[in-house]
């Protein structure tokens, strides 16, 4: 059985907001998966309930082979959690803060496990100091260090990277992607930032609106909606602009206004997207630049998150 | 069953000893109580009482010292959720009432640690104290349901109140406004009587009453004036009761409170 399975998932709180409406995924054993979403979409909630702090309103969950409702110890006995807030026991230095852990989650060899763990985190050095004295990337790092202190067979890390500069953040991804292999440890995160998911994820689900609206590898999900991106700055009136390029055919996706720049995805090539563009006239319709690039999970997860149409699709294969 | 217990108390206590500030200061109106306030009170009212004046308010200070600290501590609930270490203790392998189980173990442990304090320097101060075996063992149990109750009470507060400022609001109001008309530092029977019969509905004052009657002996007064009956050990058994239910009502209620604030 897969770590992570998730079937009809539904939560609806009591003052009516029905924050995850029927979501469906699995999440295979090894794997770093993602869940994307603007705000909003549910991925707290659903990391909620996937921790056992949420009570569903229908549907199931099983992690590490447990339902979270019928079992929520066992399945709290094979899950560790970073938080997006950073939750460490001020008072207390970095080792005694894993040391807490250990004995909550009854760590064997305890002693042997917080030296190994301090020394993979680069935290040996500053383990007995007090982790009000840590940085935010040096506390995130404790963080993740003491949630895999109990051999946990998921590691839920929800905006792990929030509020870290792009330095941290890029040492921290080294950090996890380092001990999942060491750990043998299924990864299920949540993150604004998407181009990290794009470098760190397995398989990405995008949630918008409480449902899953794609789901797939990121190569998988750009591909859905078109490996190009066309992107133009406009002056004056869009519309327009808008109008000649909705009329290019089934090989470009819905254009998005976002300012003054008009971008969409297209499974042309680079230079095919040029040339029928280039015939609009684009300067006549107030196009000041013109870039086509390589299409992104950002612009997947915009132009996903941002249009009514074109989700059936995405979804198509969504429990492959 | 139990497991996380001795983890989870284990940290609250580390926790609060982290703290000496706070508990020193907990203690320094006891303590001035007791080395200074009590015998000049002593000298200059003892005159008028058949009693040993010091020794009375002396023992008198555990009803306030063990109450104030419990609403004190009720602090460190709202600072564990306010800043998630609440959510971190949730999603462990232990079962969830083990948290607040194990904060009322860890206030009860320090409780017990102050009356052994007061006790202590009233001793030194010149108290008169007359212990027997049993009837010490009924204070010790007043003393324990009290703290257990009133730390229950700022624990159901703080799974309501989120702010520390309001909560803190409410630690003079419930830790030390009952003290004031428990029979902590003058008899009752000095009350108007309106406000005497609501001083004797007080668990505070069963408490006050049970301490007196085991760590003094004697006549067991306070113990007379609430229940009017002739066997001391009844009496005390009977206010030792009041203060069961009480804890028992408190517990309950922070249990349900817990469960209802941490669950979404």
């Amino acid at each position: 059985m897969d770590p992570v399975v998730v079937r009809a998932l539904t939560k609806t709180y009591p003052s009516g907001v029905e924050a995850v409406r029927g979501i469906s995924f699995d999440v295979r054993s090894g794997e770093v998966f993602g869940l994307l979403g603007p705000n909003g979409a549910g991925k707290t909630t659903t990391l909620g309930v996937l921790t056992t702090l949420v009570k569903p309103s229908g549907g199931t969950a099983m992690v590490g082979g447990h339902s979270v409702v019928a079992d929520p110890l066992a399945a709290r006995g094979s899950i560790g959690v970073v938080f997006q807030d950073s939750v460490l026991d001020n008072e207390f230095s970095g080792e005694a803060n894993l040391r807490l852990h250990a004995r909550l989650w009854r760590v064997p060899d305890a002693d042997a496990r917080i030296a190994a763990l301090l020394e993979a985190v680069g935290l040996a050095e500053r383990a007995s100091d007090s982790v009000r004295t840590y940085s935010g990337g040096m506390r995130r790092r404790l963080e993740i260090a003491r949630a895999l202190l109990g051999r946990p067979s998921v590691l839920f890390l929800d905006e792990p990277t929030l509020g870290l500069d792009p330095i941290m953040r890029q040492e921290l991804w080294h950090t996890v992607s380092m001990l999942r292999e060491r750990e043998q440890v299924t990864v299920l995160l949540s993150t604004h930032y998407l181009e990290e998911a794009q470098n760190v994820c397995d398989r990405v689900a995008i949630i918008d609106q409480g449902k899953i609206i794609a789901l797939g590898t990121p190569a998988q999900l750009i591909d859905r909606v078109g490996r190009e991106m066309l992107e133009l700055r406009v002056e004056g009136d869009p519309n327009e602009l808008l109008g000649a390029l909705r009329e290019l055919g089934p090989t470009v996706g819905e254009p998005l206004l976002a300012a003054a720049t008009v971008s969409l995805a297209s499974s042309d090539s680079p230079e095919e997207l040029s040339t029928r563009v280039t015939s609009l006239e684009p300067s006549r319709l107030g196009v000041r630049t013109m870039t086509v690039r390589p299409t992104t999970l950002s612009d997947v997860f915009l132009i996903l998150t941002s249009h009514g149409t074109g989700r059936e699709a995405a979804v198509a294969g969504a429990s492959s | 069953m139990t497991a996380g217990l001795g983890a989870l108390y284990r940290r609250r206590l580390a926790v609060a000893l982290n703290n000496p500030i706070a508990i020193t200061g907990q203690l320094l109106l006891p303590v001035l109580w007791v080395l200074v306030v009590g015998p000049a009170l002593a000298r200059a009212f003892g005159r008028f009482s058949h009693v040993d004046y010091f020794t009375y308010i002396a023992i008198g200070q555990i009803v306030f010292i063990i109450p104030f600290s419990a609403m004190f501590a009720g602090l460190v609930v709202i600072q564990d959720r306010n800043f998630g270490i609440l959510r971190e203790l949730l999603v462990a392998p232990i079962r969830r009432s083990m948290i607040p189980v194990a904060n009322i173990a860890t206030v009860l442990t320090i409780a017990m640690g102050q009356l052994a304090l007061i006790v202590a320097l009233s001793l030194i101060r010149g108290a008169h104290l007359h212990v027997a075996a049993g009837r010490l063992a009924l204070g010790l149990m007043a003393a324990a349901l009290l703290s257990i109750a009133t730390y229950a009470l700022a624990e159901l507060l703080a799974y309501r109140i989120t702010q520390p400022q309001i909560f803190g609001t409410l630690i003079p109001a419930i830790g030390a406004t009952p003290y004031a008309l428990c029979g902590a530092i003058y008899p009752l029977a000095t009350l108007p009587a309106g406000v005497r019969q609501f001083a004797y509905a007080l668990p505070w004052t069963h408490a006050v009453a049970v301490l007196r009657y085991g760590l003094m002996g004697g006549p067991a007064s306070g113990l007379h004036a609430i229940w009017h009956l002739h066997s001391n050990a009844e009496m005390a058994l009977l206010s030792l009761g009041v203060l069961a239910a009480f804890a028992a009502l408190t517990v309950g209620s922070a249990l349900r409170a817990f469960e209802r604030a941490t669950v979404a």
